[in-house]
């Protein structure tokens, strides 16, 4: 059964299209990434899975039941993060995870829970209305783990936290997947994505543009990378294993040098340096150029004029901006934020 | 499920607003004020709790306060958790929108019982402490009458708030509902009947019997006509019965009619 599926869904407001005519399925126990600059109409997207917004055309179906007529049951077996909420400011984290669990008629304690999401127990009995934005994210983590769901829609879940937080975020992502639950979080930074997600789709202009597993991705827009390994002295039987090796598309020699460079998939560059070293090659430096998924990302999202940036930082955790005005999210005018992750060129 | 979660929640929500107390106390406050101020100043004769409440407390206190309390609590039950995104946290949880709505009415109305129950308890300390004629059963079901009002305020001002989209489409809501029905009730009902005179005269109603009517659709009106029918002891009985069965009756429907036509538009609309 597919956990979410989108059938020919437009979303049309006054006066835009956030949403064009988008099919969508999502498998059951997988992690999906649903990618997407700022005003792609992710939010929308899920606002309509949510039945927060109604389509205006098309099909919606959660967990095999329809979006809108049952949403009330859909919602019952998902647990939800959203975006751009806000908490009760005057009823403590602690009463926030009770009512989740009174609301989903289920037997759970809050204490577990909020421990589980790294909520402090000093601020458990402290009125919401004077948390962080990373410990309300934290607390409404809380209130969608409650019950443990089928599926879990997080809707820029990383945003408010430090990147202590966000790995803190994806573990917990891993570990609701490894339970079994189909995990479908959306974001604008790459990061998240790569480290997480079985399978991601990139969203432009209310469009799916892209759907593939990151590495099919990479592949798709020819990002695949080159090795660059400077050796001890390599002969030909060395570099004919590699050669033999799956996803090893060409090994080159450099001229006059003991240099050799590989263009191999992401995740073949380990096996490739093992193999150099089981042949008897000596390994003193290696480095990989690849196309970041930045550039991936600016790829398919800002078509050919994009020019790619590098970041210099592993974790974008700061979150965008969270609005959740549709209207606005729709119009496609915001940037990428450019302190999104790009891959490091070293490993 | 679901009902008793959201009202529970709102409750907790509403008793713990600054507002709320602040209100509660000033409530309070003149209602002991106006009692001690009317107190007979010699002997006792005459002065009974019966007359404090239906003359001075009533008209003065209870049809201008409650509806106010009840409005200012109310007015933002829905709309102001749409505009700040607590709504998000709330309707992701297995909640219909109709659960929303008439958790929130049975939650503020709730809260406000048990100010209004507060509010009543210092004057009546007070009324002990002086010498009247203090008729407990008289008080209590006053304040029970006080209660109904102020459910049924909570109700129009949610539904009101559940049809608005904006936060300010709900302020004009609440302070359009405390004028219409606390200043302007009769102005208006007034003007109503002048300009359908015409259409009134051929039925087989009297206008007399047209203007009662209206009077008493009021909340207002139809809550002091079955108090003071209380008060004295002519409830549902007496020559005023058949006004005060239309008076119940349109009680029950203010405290119905407002939420769903409000939840009608609520869950029709992108949140």
């Amino acid at each position: 059964m597919t956990a979410i599926e989108l059938h020919g869904v437009t979303k049309q407001f006054a006066d835009v299209t956030a949403v064009d005519d988008l099919d969508l399925a999502v498998e059951e126990g997988e992690i999906y990434g649903f990618l997407g600059p700022n005003g792609a109409g992710k939010s929308t997207t899920i606002n309509m899975v949510l039945d927060l917004v109604r389509p205006t055309t098309g099909n919606v179906t959660v967990l095999g039941r329809d979006a809108t007529a049952d949403s009330v049951e859909i919602r019952r077996r998902t647990g939800v993060l959203p975006e751009g909420f806000s908490v009760y400011n005057r009823l403590s984290g602690r009463k926030h995870v009770e009512f989740a669990i009174e609301s989903k008629g289920i037997d759970a304690e809050p204490e577990t829970l909020l421990e589980r999401v790294g909520l402090s127990a000093e601020a458990w009995d402290r009125k919401a209305g004077g948390y962080s934005k990373g410990m309300c994210q934290r607390l409404a983590l809380a209130m969608a783990l409650a019950g443990e769901p089928e599926l879990l829609i997080l809707d820029e879940p990383s945003s408010g936290l430090d990147p202590a937080g966000a790995k803190e975020m994806r573990e917990i992502v891993r570990a609701e997947a490894d339970r079994g639950a189909t995990v479908f979080f959306s974001s604008h930074v790459l990061g998240q994505v790569e480290a997480v997600c079985d399978r991601v789709g990139i969203l432009r202009d209310g469009e799916l543009v892209a759907e593939d597993s990151i590495e099919g991705l990479r592949d798709a827009v020819g990002g695949e990378e080159t090795l660059d390994i400077e050796t001890a002295g390599v002969d030909e039987d060395a570099l004919e294993s590699v050669r033999a090796l799956d996803g090893v598309s060409q090994v080159v020699r450099v001229e006059g040098s003991d240099r050799i460079r590989v263009n191999c998939a992401n995740d073949v560059k380990t096996r490739v340096i093992a193999t150099l070293e089981d042949a008897g090659v000596g390994v003193s430096d290696f480095h990989t150029e690849e196309a970041s998924l930045e550039d991936l990302f600016l790829a398919y999202t800002e078509g050919d004029s994009a020019s790619p940036r590098v970041g210099d930082d592993d974790e974008e955790t700061a979150g965008g901006p969270a609005d959740g005005d549709d209207a606005e999210e729709a119009d496609g005018t915001d940037e990428t934020d450019p302190t999104a992750t790009a891959e490091e060129v070293d490993r | 499920m679901s009902l008793p979660a959201v009202a529970k929640k709102d409750l907790q929500d509403t008793v713990r607003s600054r507002a709320m107390v602040v209100l509660v106390v000033l409530f309070s406050a003149l209602v002991s004020v106006m009692a001690y101020a009317v107190r007979p100043a010699g002997e006792g004769q005459g002065f009974e709790t019966e007359i404090l409440l239906s003359f001075f407390v009533g008209p003065i206190l209870v049809t201008t306060l409650v509806p106010l309390v009840a409005v200012v609590i109310g007015y933002n039950a829905v709309s102001g958790e749409r505009e700040s995104g607590s709504l998000k946290l709330l309707l992701s949880l297995p909640h219909s929108r109709a659960d929303v709505v008439f958790g929130k009415v049975i939650g503020r109305a709730a809260a406000l019982s048990l100010a209004i129950a507060v509010g009543f308890l210092v004057p009546a300390v007070v009324l002990i402490a002086i010498p009247v004629a203090f008729n407990p059963g008289a008080f209590l079901g006053y304040t029970v009458f006080a209660m109904i009002l102020g459910c049924v305020f909570v109700s129009i001002a949610v539904g009101c708030s559940a049809a608005a989209s904006t936060q300010r489409q709900a302020l004009i809501g609440g302070i359009g509902i405390y004028f219409v029905f606390v200043l302007l009730w009769g102005t208006l009902t007034g003007q109503l009947l002048g300009a359908f005179e015409s259409v009134i005269d051929p039925l087989p109603v009297s206008l007399i019997q047209v203007q009662t009517f209206l009077e008493v659709a009021n909340p207002n009106t139809g809550i002091q006509e079955l108090a003071n029918a209380f008060l004295a002891d002519q409830l549902f009985a007496g020559e005023t019965r058949n006004q005060q069965i239309s008076a119940s009756a349109m009680l029950v429907f203010w405290a119905l009619a407002p939420p769903l036509v409000g939840l009608l538009k609520f869950d029709r609309d992108d949140l």
